[in-house]
């Protein structure tokens, strides 16, 4: 069903057109939450939220970008917001801990497994999800979008509302820094 | 330094592990869950509403609100009180010149008026 068309019947409250958006988009909402949150049950709670926001504030979406590009944009401001309220929350119970309260710190979190990578290559994949996680916002963001959801320079530039330029160098610095990262990790290693 | 080339050779795997990678889908009844969590949100509307209220910057303003007003009424009924007064003070002195008035014009004999 053509896009505008769907984004309008919302507008007016029709839940059967939110059906086919959430249909629709769920699988790239989801992927985006996980590529950045390295959760699963996180990355659902988040595509949940965006929906949510979705059919809330429809009428504050004018028709300028793509549908997607505006979807992409929810769900990378949430997975940043709730990344940010997570490391509050481990700094809190840091905090907590060094006055001998009792809190649950996970310094270490496990090696995230995304279900999507072919099975040979999951070590190897754990090992960069690991690396993008340290990455900055804007570099990791870019990069997520490229490398797992397959969007193009120019859809990056428009969901990040930057130049080619500006994701070509972040791309390019993410590259730099994941090259780095791992070349510390694997020497430490051996 | 030896390893080196095989450590680059590792690099270059690890970075290339994501190509070819599937989409992962939520689980099943995404949409129903949505939903639930739509109706909650409304549900939870005064909730939310309570909860801005009662943020401490909302609550501050709110407070310094109040005493902004308090303190202008109370202005307002000093500057009241005081033109009453002023108000009161000018009656009493109308007041005795019509009593004045009143003592003057009671002495008049109208039985006795002299008709033209």
């Amino acid at each position: 069903m053509d896009e505008r068309l769907l984004v309008e019947q919302l507008k007016q409250g029709d839940e059967a057109a939110f059906k086919i958006i959430v249909e629709t988009w769920q699988n790239m909402v989801y992927n985006t939450a996980l590529g950045i949150v390295q959760n699963a049950e996180d990355a659902e709670d988040i595509a949940q939220e965006v929906f949510v926001q979705v059919y809330q504030s429809i009428s504050s979406f004018k028709g300028d970008s793509k549908f997607s590009t505006w979807l992409y944009r929810i769900a990378i401001t949430k997975s940043l917001d709730h990344e940010r309220h997570k490391k509050r929350k481990k700094r809190f119970a840091f905090v907590k801990s060094l006055f001998g309260e009792e809190s649950q710190i996970m310094i270490h979190p496990p090696d995230f497994n995304h279900p999507g990578v072919v099975m040979d290559k999951k070590e190897e994949a754990a090992r960069l999800f690991n690396a993008i996680s340290r990455l900055p916002e804007n570099q990791r963001i870019a990069f997520t979008l490229h490398k797992m959801e397959g969007l193009s320079y120019q859809e990056v530039s428009d969901v990040m509302k930057t130049t080619i330029s500006s994701v070509e160098s972040l791309m390019h610095r993410a590259r730099t820094n994941l090259k780095k990262t791992l070349t510390d990790q694997l020497k430490e290693k051996k | 330094m030896k390893q080196r080339p095989d450590i680059n050779q590792k690099v270059e795997e690890i970075l290339q592990s994501l190509d070819g990678m599937k989409q992962a889908a939520p689980a099943p009844w995404f949409y129903t869950r949505v939903m639930a969590k739509l109706r909650k949100d409304e549900k939870t509307g005064w909730m939310t509403m309570a909860s801005f209220l009662s943020r401490p910057a909302v609550a501050i303003a709110g407070l310094c609100i109040i005493l902004v007003m308090n303190a202008v009424l109370l202005l307002k009924q000093d500057n009241q009180v005081s033109t009453a007064q002023a108000y009161a003070n000018q009656d009493g002195q109308v007041m005795s010149d019509n009593e004045a008035v009143a003592a003057s014009t009671s002495s008049f004999d109208y039985e006795n008026l002299v008709q033209p």
